[in-house]
């Protein structure tokens, strides 16, 4: 019931601190006083006539309030020793975490290690332990694209993707953990400090290849990277179509995908979000990219959109 | 790693640069080359793209530094060696066959040098796009995991190339130093003055006779027990004049006798003390010359040892850089800082910046501006050094110039105005020699009746006489007692008596004269100022 109060469940007397919930709260936390705080101290709390003779009633709306607390701040869905589930997503290579609270993991490639700091959760089953690294969709495009629907992002186990914009690595490590050790992600970034941070996430992961190049001028790095089936793209930049083109045209595979995250603001802070995506999607249709589908991601950006779409598509066979 | 160089043997050569490997093409219908877009038709397949191109050369890099050189040449639009090697020996230069180049700066490069034409278009484009497709089947004796291998370890060392991993932009080795220097001071002082207690015991004049701590250590070692002084020459320690003090006060010294043991003990206290200061100058030196290295900037605005100590303070050079300028200025000063501003008083105006040689050479009134303008522009230095690209002083070198100037305008501050237009000298007024003689009013010194009032009063007097020689005014009695003072100057026992009398007698034409100076003050023009007035009025 209340895990962390169970020595007081049979006592009906403690009932009224769940009645006084939220004043009793307070109470506890003013006075500190209180030397046994988990169980008994109630009596010694002046003013008297708290007694409630229907502590029944008040127990459950004062029990998940102190619950929590009363184990001192254990984190929503995952404190130590909470039973989750993990279930696979639709998405090949993606896995959902289902517990008091649901997250979207990818399975850590290198067991023990958290790249930015995000909550790893170890499963076991059937005498295999698998570590899961929770992914946030705030900070990734990605995977507020996933959680916000995506029909299909390409990206799957054992495929060869490009990532453009690929910072200090957040992301870029959850596209590793999908691609698994079969695939490849060739990640460009082309400041210098985050490209340290990308270097050292790098040298953990072997299938994550580091470019520290302009994304502008792909023939600056050609000699490092071989066809592509998927490219992700997130620079932020206003030509970033052209971009994307450029390094489609001389690496992606005729027949593959692209994934674009579009940040309105970046490319014309004066027009209105909707009239820059389409002008995006249009200039994008002349370069041979044929987009298939367009999402915003509420809630957790504003005025950003990813498009995905299929690049030099096979010419439809004519029955 | 591997570049790749295809060439068609018919018309077009093509130079494929990512693996340096050369195709040949014997056969090609040059009708499907200008069909771009149905070109990779003939690639779908590893037999179907044999048959259009042929492996002509592969050359293998020896180890990763030289594919390293030959990517960063690359990236630079630059003719590696190993490159231009290939090109020489397998590149056939006929007159018709080009080089099919995918970088076109490249290419121009390549034709500059090697007289070879290159060609770059839409379908050379996209024939490389097929070959990168089919790079496995078409190049043989390479599986797909070393091909993956391969690149990781060229973009691994590529990348750190680019970032330039330099160890002597490491800020650590300042921290460490300048802390190092602090303890080797405060060790050597604790040395030095064991030394000189030591040794006073034996001769404690030398202590008194020198004082500079090096020459005294280097002068017990060479002496060692005070009879030898005679004998011994210290001429390259201490100055003739100390020497000869040294050598009279060993005659006379009331010092104990101890052993050769205790001296032997006593000079290696003293071979520490010089090495260890010997150590410190070397110290000084790597610490100038690292500073000079990782913040140019910052050590020509407020010198070595002042950067290195802010740099210390702030923990690293990326964490200074961090602080605004206000912190910059009083970094060092916390405790006043805090206690200031818990008590409501002035908090400081300078930090480590105090010592710096820029606060140093100004008058103690502009420390406080000088300081701030300093921390200003240091601040300024301090991002350039930590998060700059190049490493070069010369933003320093103005930022100090800069300084100076205005530091030499504050210090001649009076000639030039401050409010206004600063540019405008302050006009000087004229200046009028108004002088002030103050002739002195005789009119106090004899009890003579000269003026008016006086004479009025001497009527009165007169007149009152006669009448009731008792009932007199108070000045007319005044009067003949104050001759009688005037006479009898210096009569003891009358004192207290003519003391009150005086007083009231000097009172008298106190109030007399002003009463004539109003008069006269309200007969002259209003032009009289308020303080000669008082001024006169004091003077009464």
């Amino acid at each position: 019931m209340r895990p962390g109060f169970s020595p007081r469940g049979g006592r009906g007397g403690f009932g009224d601190r769940g009645g006084r919930g939220g004043f009793g709260d307070r109470g506890r936390g003013g006075r500190g006083g209180f030397g046994d705080r988990g169980r008994g101290g109630f009596r010694g709390r002046g003013g008297g006539s708290f007694r409630s003779p229907d502590g029944g009633g008040f127990r459950g709306r004062g029990g998940g309030r102190g619950g929590p607390r009363g184990r001192g701040g254990a984190r929503g869905g995952f404190g130590a020793g909470r039973k989750v589930v993990v279930e696979p997503h639709r998405h090949e290579g993606v896995f959902i975490c289902r517990g008091k609270e649901d997250a979207l993991v990818t399975k850590n490639m290198v067991v023990g290690d958290s790249v930015y700091g995000e909550k790893r959760i170890s499963v076991e089953e059937a005498d295999v332990k698998t570590e899961y690294r929770a992914w946030n969709p705030f900070r990734s495009k990605l995977a507020a694209a996933i959680l916000g629907g995506v029909d299909q992002i390409h990206i799957k186990p054992g495929s060869k993707v490009m990532y453009l914009g690929a910072a200090s690595g957040t992301t870029v490590s959850h596209v590793s953990d999908i691609v698994g050790p079969e695939g490849l992600v060739y990640a460009v970034e082309f400041s210098h400090r985050s490209g340290r941070d990308l270097l050292n996430v790098a040298k953990k992961r072997t299938n994550i290849i580091p470019i520290i190049e302009d994304a502008r001028h792909p023939h600056k790095y050609r000699m490092l990277v071989g066809m592509v089936d998927v490219i992700f793209a997130d620079v932020a930049q206003p030509d970033q179509t052209r971009i994307v083109a450029l390094n489609a045209h001389n690496f992606l595979k005729n027949g593959g995908h692209f994934v674009i995250s579009i940040k309105a603001n970046c490319i014309d802070s004066t027009a209105a979000p909707e009239a820059v995506f389409a002008s995006e999607v249009k200039k994008m249709s002349s370069e041979n990219m044929k987009p298939q589908e367009q999402l915003t991601l509420e809630p957790y950006e504003r005025d950003h959109a990813v498009v995905v779409g299929i690049y030099r598509p096979p010419p439809k066979l004519k029955k | 790693m591997h570049n790749g160089h295809i060439h068609l043997a018919t018309s077009v050569k093509l130079v494929h640069l990512t693996n340096t490997t050369l195709f040949e093409d014997n056969v090609l219908d040059e009708s499907k080359l200008e069909q771009v877009d149905s070109l990779y038709k003939e690639f779908e397949t590893p037999e179907k793209a044999n048959k259009i191109l042929k492996l002509k050369h592969f050359e293998k890099f020896q180890d990763t530094t030289e594919a390293l050189a030959a990517a960063t040449a690359l990236t630079e639009g630059k003719i590696g060696k190993s490159l231009k090697k290939v090109l020489k020996k397998f590149v056939a230069t006929e007159a018709h066959e080009q080089l099919a180049i995918s970088d076109a700066k490249l290419g121009g490069v390549i034709k500059e040098k090697m007289e070879l034409s290159c060609v770059h278009n839409s379908a050379v484009a996209e024939l490389m796009r097929c070959i990168r497709g089919q790079m496995e089947s078409l190049i043989t004796g390479l599986p797909a995991k070393e091909l993956s291998a391969m690149s990781l370890g060229l973009a691994h060392s590529l990348s750190r190339y680019k970032l330039k991993f330099s160890p002597d932009k490491v800020d650590t080795m300042i921290v460490q130093a300048i802390c190092l220097l602090d303890d080797l001071d405060k060790e050597l002082n604790n040395y030095v003055m064991r030394c000189r207690e030591w040794y006073g015991w034996h001769f404690p004049e030398l202590g008194k006779v020198v004082t500079d701590n090096m020459a005294y250590c280097k002068s017990v070692r060479k002496i060692g027990d005070r009879t030898n002084v005679a004998g011994s020459d210290l001429s390259d320690i201490l100055p003739e004049e100390v020497e000869a003090e040294v050598k009279l006060a060993a005659e006379i010294s009331m010092g104990t006798e101890v052993s050769e043991q205790d001296i032997g003990n006593i000079r290696h206290l003293c071979d520490q003390v010089i090495d260890i200061t010997e150590y410190r100058t070397q110290l000084y030196d790597y610490l100038k010359n690292r500073m000079m290295a990782i913040a140019p900037n910052l050590t020509v605005m407020v010198g070595e040892l002042v950067g290195a100590r802010l740099i210390s303070h702030a923990g690293s050079l990326l964490n200074l850089a961090k602080h605004p300028a206000s912190t910059v200025q009083i970094l060092g000063a916390e405790k006043a800082l805090f206690r200031a501003l818990k008590t409501r008083k002035d908090t400081p105006k300078y930090g480590l910046i105090y010592h710096a040689s820029l606060v140093g050479q100004t008058s103690a009134k502009n420390k406080g501006k000088i300081s701030r303008m300093l921390a200003a522009k240091a601040a300024l230095a301090i991002r350039y050094d930590a998060l700059g690209e190049d490493t070069n002083a010369e933003m320093g070198v103005e930022n100090r110039a800069k300084l100076e100037v205005r530091l030499r305008h504050l210090e001649e501050k009076g000639i030039r105005r401050i409010s206004g237009t600063g540019k405008a000298m302050a006009m000087a007024d004229k200046y009028q020699h108004k002088s002030e003689v103050r002739v002195y009013d005789p009119s106090g010194d004899s009890t003579i009746p000269s003026t008016s009032k006086k004479r009025k009063f001497e009527e009165v007097e007169q007149a009152e006489e006669p009448v009731t020689p008792k009932v007199k005014s108070k000045k007319a009695k005044k009067q003949p007692v104050k001759e009688e003072e005037e006479e009898e100057a210096a009569a003891p026992e009358e004192m207290p008596k003519k003391k009150k009398k005086k007083r009231k007698v000097e009172e008298e034409p106190e109030e007399a004269k002003t009463e004539e100076e109003e008069v006269a003050v309200t007969e002259s023009t209003k032009k009289k100022k308020k303080k000669k007035k008082t001024k006169d009025e004091e003077d009464e």
